[in-house]
């Protein structure tokens, strides 16, 4: 069974979350067959994701049984919604029941607030070793789909577990989305476990989730959630269960990085920084605990059974002593490639275990990577995967204009012509990406100047 | 301006609303897209605005336009 949890105590609690509500191993199993019942067959399905213990067993549920989940946001926007679902016409959704109702579905069945609803379109065939689709970037909603094969999410899961040495002691605070393949990564590698996960969807401003984080004994989070945890001043509170405090996600400031460092080292803590993408299934590199206070910002070495290289500007690729270039992984959680259509789900390997990550790092004599700069054009902000040439095409679509984006991983900016855009943009962005407007800038030029390779020149 | 004037500027920048929406209603229950980014920003506007350092406990009960009002009270703040 799928991260074999048919094998784990049937009475032991596998999941709580902040409603407060709780499942064990055994329902979990229990729960995988009786979906097997109502969708006895292969096919596409939409999990409309929430962090919720409905929304969790649909996912455990469809990779159990071999059905195939794009796993969404429950809060996507309505039009980007409807948009994937033309593009990938799934034969069936799980998600909420409030949002079923709100868009006219009758169920098949329901449970844990969550409903299994058939949409009409007929059944999708899929290339025999796919498992799970996630969407590239966090909430642009570009059809742009990653692959992931089933031996992807069990091998990730296991190195996880691994070089977090978890074990069936663990309470995991997963915070991170599931939509999210970090957060998909926390599930997997603490079920795998047989650890329990508390899972929560409340904001890190909520007192419900500072209670839950007195009972954790590891948080997973990205830039921004440490950004608030810096802010609350965490580091004077009394968490005596927390054991391990772990990042991945985009860099941490050089600040944050050091105060959580010199945090863990005080305290008997362990923090490990990590690195990883959607296209490699999550985690691919991380800095062990006892370097933190001498790498700082590193993410460190490859993970187990990993292999990072660089390439540099001569395309001399070394895997070790000091280098600087594009940065490779070679793993078992390479995923399998991207979808772009329903017609791509029928594809096989296209990676064939390697990736170019498309991030700029330099190697040190001790063999660990630092992240330098990026050559693909996405910003990461709050944790947010922003593809510029995406929200170009949204607003060029919408307000048939010319545009240019840019920006760090503070804020994106866009470069528009027409002066009456700088009102309304930010809030399309906002509500096309979610991404909030304070975080989006409008710079009005005369022109977009571009050379003749179509290249935007006036950065 | 005035110190509520100043507040009521930082929330109609944070939400995109005009002053008229803020009342004993505007809250993280009434108000959609009430997360921590933008609770976080309000906190480090008023900070910043006001010169003051919110306690932890106060960046977590800072949930409503009222809630705003009291704490900045506490802080010897004449609204």
């Amino acid at each position: 069974m799928f991260l074999d949890l048919d094998k784990k105590d049937r009475y032991k609690v596998a999941v709580i979350d902040d409603s407060g509500r709780r499942v064990t191993y055994g329902e979990i199993c229990d729960f995988s067959k009786m979906f097997a019942t109502q969708l006895p067959y292969r096919t596409l399905i939409f999990i409309l994701s929430e962090n919720k213990i409905g929304s969790l067993l649909g996912y455990t549920a469809s990779l159990t049984n071999r059905i195939v989940p794009l796993v969404l946001s429950a809060a996507t926007e309505e039009s980007l919604y409807e948009h994937l679902l033309e593009v990938y016409r799934p034969e069936f959704l799980w998600l909420p029941n409030h949002l079923a109702e709100k868009k006219g579905f009758s169920s098949v069945f329901s449970a844990w607030d969550y409903s299994l609803v058939k949409t009409g379109y007929p059944r999708v065939p899929m290339f025999e070793d796919l498992s799970l689709l996630l969407p590239t970037s966090g909430s642009t909603g570009s059809p742009k789909l990653v692959r992931h094969s089933y031996r992807n999410i069990e091998v990730n899961a296991a190195n996880v577990r691994c070089l977090f040495e978890l074990d069936g002691t663990e309470r995991a605070m997963a915070i991170l989305p599931m939509h999210y393949t970090m957060g998909l990564s926390v599930i997997a590698s603490h079920l795998l476990a047989g650890s329990i996960l508390l899972l929560s969807g409340k904001s890190l401003l909520d007192k419900g989730f500072w209670a839950m984080l007195k009972e954790a004994t590891s948080f997973t989070g990205v830039p921004y959630s440490y950004e608030i945890l810096t802010k609350m001043r965490f580091t004077r509170m009394d968490l005596p269960n927390l054991k391990v405090i772990t990042q991945g996600g985009g860099k941490l400031t050089e600040e944050i990085f050091k105060m959580l460092a010199q945090y863990a080292h005080d305290n008997g803590k362990k923090f490990i920084a990590t690195y990883g993408q959607s296209e490699c299934t999550a985690r691919m590199a991380y800095l062990p605990a006892e370097l933190a206070l001498e790498k700082i910002c590193s993410i460190g070495f490859a993970e187990p059974g990993g292999q990072l290289s660089i390439v540099d500007e001569n395309g001399n690729e070394t895997f070790e002593g000091e280098a600087q270039g594009e940065m490779l992984y070679r793993g078992e959680n390479v995923t399998l490639g991207y979808a772009n259509s329903q017609e791509d789900l029928l594809k096989g390997d296209e990676n064939h275990g390697i990736m170019h990550t498309g991030d700029l790092a330099r190697r040190d004599a001790d063999g660990c990577y630092f992240i330098i700069g990026r050559l693909k054009r996405f910003l990461k902000i709050y944790g947010l995967r922003i593809g510029l040439d995406e929200v170009e095409g949204l607003i060029k679509t919408e307000f048939n204009t010319d545009c240019y984006c840019k920006g760090n991983d503070e804020k994106l900016i866009v470069l528009v012509i027409d002066a009456k855009l700088k009102e309304v943009l930010p809030s399309f962005i906002e509500e096309k990406t979610h991404l909030f407007h304070q975080r989006i800038e409008i710079q009005v030029v005369k022109e977009i100047l571009r050379n003749e390779a179509g290249k935007v020149i006036n950065q | 301006m005035t110190n509520i004037e100043k507040l009521n500027k930082i929330f109609c920048e944070v939400f995109s609303v005009e002053e008229s929406a803020l009342n004993e209603n505007f809250s993280n229950c009434n108000v959609e897209g009430w997360d921590s980014v933008r609770q976080l920003s309000l906190t480090t506007a008023v900070e910043d605005e006001f010169d003051i350092m919110l306690d932890a406990e106060d960046i977590l009960d800072f949930t409503s336009y009222e809630n705003a009002k009291n704490i900045l009270c506490k802080y010897q703040i004449e609204l």
